[in-house]
Formats: structure tokens, sequence, C-alpha cells
């Protein structure tokens, strides 16, 4: 092993003295992802306080004058506007109106007769300001509708709980954290599994291909270390820097949350995510990590080592990022977790387990499934690349 | 010492017109031996098998028949303790631009169980003595081929090898630094050393070697020292017997 070690130590000193490469890798996760999230935090505030304050245009055709009183009365969140030129459902697409009410002409007098009349509303649902100018006229109704109800019974001298025969009251059981870790179970494995790949993927094709293309290759194997140490030592490198890709963006991004917090107004976030980040569950989450990391870091050492020059490295090991964002978004997707033979699935099957270990449904049984299976196709794995690259055909292939 | 006793090599390569794999024999039965205080000149045109040869006699690649003997291991048995007691060079490597001649050096040191005080000094004097100690502390990555050869000559010697292997040493070498790798060689061999090199320059042959193969179409020829291979073919100069080997392997064949 000493020979391994030696190995990828040669490759940390190489990266070191790569400044540019460094920034990239330890230096930038922290600078990029706090100001993406902050920027996007920060809009996204703006946007909401904006539409907070501001009043929602509607254009109201109301003969009868039975809603127009209403919606007047609260010019903080209505402001009635006079009939758009042409098209009204155009005007909305155009966003010079946020919603456009219709009250039947006969309205008063139904309401008088105590007869149903009909509203009716054009909204636009991919715009958000007119789903919330809907909304605000929903809840403008509400009381308005209930308190005619009550005039109805009350002709009818009726009981006024005659109008609600039942009180719903709904309370939630998750938590704030189980909430969080729910939304963190799904995230988590895609982004773990993205970074730990793309983080090895370059430095996989440096040290592989890119010894064979810089013909340094042959100065190592003319050495005393055993060919074996050699391939694992580079291994270990490609290894190691997935793990430390995803632990400094993971790092990086959980550092951002305040931002994200403090843009959104839920403080609570933050406390959520401290409940869910506790030792056992990141303890388990790392440890499954490593024979992942090192099955992703032996498939690209096997293309990288087997390919004549960068190029057809970097073409053979990139399509491999597509199918890792696959396997992601699948095992992001609802009712993934309901399918039990996913637990044998390699890869699919961790994503599912940290999924669980999240949600604070997990299910010992299936986490350690996942990682003697990891365990053992990273083992299978290592002991494939270094029989295959020992071959004299893939080393001196360049 | 070195020993080969009739070694075989032969690659599979897809021929491109006819879409079938084709045998190409690089190295056929090929005895050859070279006793330590002896420079070996391994001649032969491009592809006739050189670089094959020693990249076997450097335990890099296994021949398919016969047997490699380096400083009493085989080659196919011990490729490690091999590579331990010998210094290998060819074209066909290249140094880490990134680092500076002394981290290489002492890196290598380590890949070679050099203690890291006797690596730094020993890498020094060598590159004192190939006229580089002035840039043992500039990165590689502008250095002119010359100088890349040099500090891989000093790579391939740093763990004080018994046997040295030199593939095309002076290749890309302007005529003063190709002097300083010759007059080194010399000290190698003076030292008792075991050196082999292939090369294409005859007279450098002529001026350092101590006995001559010449490799055609994987087999070798003559296998004697310069001078009695002169006066064997009746011939003025390696150039000479060279072409007359030409003539022969072409009739030959």
């Amino acid at each position: 092993m000493r020979g391994a070690l030696l190995i990828a130590k040669k490759e940390f000193l190489e990266l070191s003295k790569d400044r540019k490469t460094l920034f990239f890798v330890f230096v930038l996760p922290f600078l990029l992802y706090p100001a993406i999230f902050g920027m996007v935090a920060k809009m996204g505030k703006r946007d909401a306080d904006q539409n907070r304050n501001k009043a929602s245009r509607v254009y109201l055709v109301d003969p009868s004058g039975a809603l127009t009183g209403l919606l007047k009365a609260d010019p903080k969140h209505f402001e009635l506007m006079p009939r758009p030129e042409g098209d009204v459902k155009q005007a909305i697409r155009d966003q010079k109106l946020e919603l456009a009410v219709e009250v039947a002409p006969d309205a008063a007098e139904a309401l008088q007769k105590q007869q149903t009349f009909t509203i009716t509303a054009t909204q636009d649902e991919s715009e958000h300001t007119s789903e919330l100018a809907l909304k605000r006229f929903r809840e403008a109704l509400r009381p308005q509708e209930k308190a005619w109800i009550q005039n109805r019974l009350q002709v009818l001298n009726a009981s006024p709980q005659l109008a609600e025969p039942v009180k719903l009251e709904v309370k939630n059981a998750a938590d704030t954290a189980l909430e969080v870790g729910k939304a963190m179970g799904r995230m988590l494995p895609y982004l773990l599994m993205i970074m730990m790949y793309s983080g090895s993927m370059q430095h996989g094709i440096y040290t592989t291909a890119g010894e064979k293309e810089r013909h340094t290759l042959l100065s190592l194997m003319a050495t005393r270390l055993p060919r074996n140490q050699i391939i694992l030592g580079k291994l270990l490198y490609i290894f190691s820097m997935g793990v430390i890709a995803a632990l400094l963006n993971l790092l990086s991004m959980a550092l951002s949350i305040p931002s994200i917090a403090g843009g959104s107004g839920s403080q609570g976030a933050l406390g959520a995510v401290a409940a869910i980040a506790n030792p056992v569950t990141l303890g388990l989450t790392f440890l499954i990590m490593v024979p992942l990391g090192l099955f992703f870091a032996n498939f690209i050492l096997l293309l990288g080592v087997q390919a004549k020059n960068t190029i057809e490295a970097g073409s053979a090991i990139t399509p491999g990022i597509f199918l890792v964002i696959f396997l992601g978004v699948f095992t992001m997707m609802p009712g993934v977790e309901k399918m039990s033979f996913l637990s044998y699935v390699p890869v699919v099957n961790v994503c599912l387990a940290l999924r669980k270990l999240f949600s604070q449904q997990s299910n010992w049984l299936e986490y350690w499934v996942a990682f003697a299976m990891t365990v053992g196709l990273a083992g299978l794995m290592t002991f494939i690349s270094t029989r295959l690259l020992n071959r004299e055909k893939a080393l001196f292939n360049a | 010492m070195i020993r080969l006793d009739e070694v075989h090599k032969s690659f599979t390569v897809k021929d491109r017109k006819t879409r079938k794999p084709k045998r190409i024999d690089a190295v056929r039965g090929i005895t050859l031996q070279v006793k330590p205080g002896e420079i070996y000149g391994l001649l032969g045109p491009n592809g006739a098998g050189k670089s094959t040869t020693l990249r076997m006699i450097a335990s890099l690649m296994d021949p398919d028949a016969g047997r490699i003997e380096v400083c009493g291991l085989d080659t196919r048995e011990k490729p490690e303790a091999v590579r331990a007691c010998l210094g290998y060079l060819s074209t066909d490597m290249n140094v880490y631009g990134r680092f500076t001649p002394r981290e290489l050096l002492r890196i290598f040191g380590e890949f070679q169980s050099v203690d890291p005080v006797v690596a730094e000094r020993r890498g020094l004097h060598l590159l004192e003595k190939l006229d580089l100690a002035d840039f043992a502390d500039v990165k590689m990555e502008g250095f002119s081929s010359g100088q890349k050869q040099k500090v891989s000559i000093a790579r391939a010697l740093l763990h004080d090898p018994k046997v040295v292997i030199f593939d095309e040493p002076t290749t890309g070498l302007d005529v003063l630094t190709a002097k300083t790798v010759l007059d080194l060689l010399r000290i190698m061999r003076d030292e008792g050393r075991t050196v082999i090199v292939s090369t294409h320059v005859m007279p450098m042959v002529e001026e350092i070697c101590d006995r001559v193969g010449i490799i055609f179409d994987g087999k070798l020829h003559g296998d004697a020292p310069p001078r009695d291979l002169l006066r064997s073919r009746n011939a003025r100069s390696l150039d000479e017997v060279f072409f007359q080997l030409a003539a022969e392997t072409e009739g030959g064949n």
C-alpha cells in the first residue's frame, strides 16, 4: 500500500502546483454557491415584497353592483381597472390586468330572492401575480359568502350551524425537521452523485489518459513500484478528489442556507437543517459515500487508462454524468421509494437508502444491503481495474 | 549483468485494410549478454525491435518466450526487483512540467526507496554533472527538450542503478549536451555498471560502445566489438555494415 500512497501523494503534489485548478476546486465553491443562492434569494424576496405590497389590477363587470363595494372597500389588495382595449384574456396574458371578474347581471336580484348567481373569474395560471389576485379575491369573497348564508338561515329561522355541519381541524404530523429532511433526502443523493462524479472526472482524465498523452506514465512504470500499486494510487487520488469535491460543494451549500433563509424570511429552515444534520445521519451518509465514490473512481480509471488520449477519455467518461443525472432524477421521483426491488439495484439503492435516512424512515436492512452491494461492487471494480490495467496493451496504448 | 536467452515478442494489430488481426513478430529469438563495465550498443532501423527489446529488459513488458535476466533476476518473476536495480530512459518519456527538477527527483527518490537526504544530494550532484544545477528550482514547463532529457537522465540514475538502459538518449539533443551524455555513459562504464544503449547515431556507437548488436526485423546480427564488426565485414564504417545488413535482410526476405 506504500506505493499507492506515494503515487497518490505525487498526484496531490502535482495538483498543489496548479494554482488555477486549486482555486476552482477549493475556493470557487465557497464563493459561487453563496453568491448564486444569495442573489436568487434576494431577487425572490424583492419579487415577493413587491407582489405583497402591490394591489391586484382587476377588471370587474358587475352591473347590479353586488360585489363592487366589496372590492372597493379593500384598495390595498384590489385596484379596479376600466375595460381594457381589445380582448380581456389577451390583456391578462399581456399582464395589463391580473384578473377579470364578471358577475351575473341579476346578482343583486338573485341575492334578494335567495337564489344562486354566477361569478366568472378569468386568470392566467402561468403567472404568479394572477394566481395571487385570484387567491385575494377568494379570500375577500369567503366572509361575504358566509354572511349571505347566515342571512338566509336567519330568514329561515334556522341555526347558523346548519351551514356548517363539520369543522375540519388539520394538525401537521411532520415537524420542520422531517419536512426539510424529506426535501433534502430527495435532493442530497442526486447532488452527492453528481458532485462526486464530476469532481473526480477531470482529475481522473488528467492522471490517466493525460499521463499517457504527456508521456510521463512510462517513467512511473520504470520505477520499482508494482504496477497494481500505481493503479491503486491513481484510484485513491481520483476517489479522494470526488469525495473532496462533494463535501466542499455540500458544505458551501450548507453555508449558503442563511442567505436563503434570510432571503425568504424562513428562519426556521436553519433550525430544521441543524436538526437533521445529526452525527448519525451524516456519518451513515459519509459511510455509504465511500464505496459509491470508489465505484465512480474505478469507472473513470478504467475508461481513462484504456483511452489513447484525453479527448478519447473525455468522450468516454463524460456521458457517464448523464447516466448519473438520470439515476439521480429517477430516485427523486415520488413513489420510487415504494418499489422494493430497487433496493437491489446498485447505485439506485444508495440513493433510496439516503432518501429514507433523511426522511426518518430508515430501514436498516435496506441501508446495509445497499452498503454491502456497493462495497462489493467497488471491490469487484477495483479488482477488474487492476487486472485490466496491468495489461501491456492498456499501458502502452498511446 | 544482462542476459537474454532466445527471447521472442509479438504483437497483434488490426489491419485497417483487411480488418483482420495481424501478428507482428517484433523480437525473434534474440540472445545476448552484457557484462558489468561494458557499454553495449543496440542498432537498427525504426521498428526493428530495439525499443521492445529494451522494454523487456527493463521488465516493462514480458517476453512471449525465452528468458531475460537482469542483476541475476528473472524479469518475469521479479519485475519490481529488476526495476530497482536498473535505470531506464527512453525517448517516450517526459518530465512532469509542474514540478521543478529538485521536486521531481525527490518524488522519484521516494518511489525508488532512496533515503531523502541521499536522494537530494545525489540528485543535485547529477544535475551539476549535467550542467543543470542552476535550474534545479525552476518549473520544468518551460524547459527545452534537451533540459528535459537531462532531468530524465538524472531521474533514471538517481537510485544508483547497477544496470543502465538508455533508449536513444541523444535524440533531440544539441552537440554539447549529447557529449555530456556520452561522457556520463563512459563514467558509468568506468564505475563498473552494465550499460545498454540504443541509437541511430553510428559515430557515437563507434566512439563509446564496447560491443554492438544490430537488430533487423526482430533478429540480432553481428554481436561483436565495433572494430571486429568492421573487420569481418570489410567495411570502413558502421554505416556501411548497416547498409550491408539491410541489403542481406531484404534479400533474405
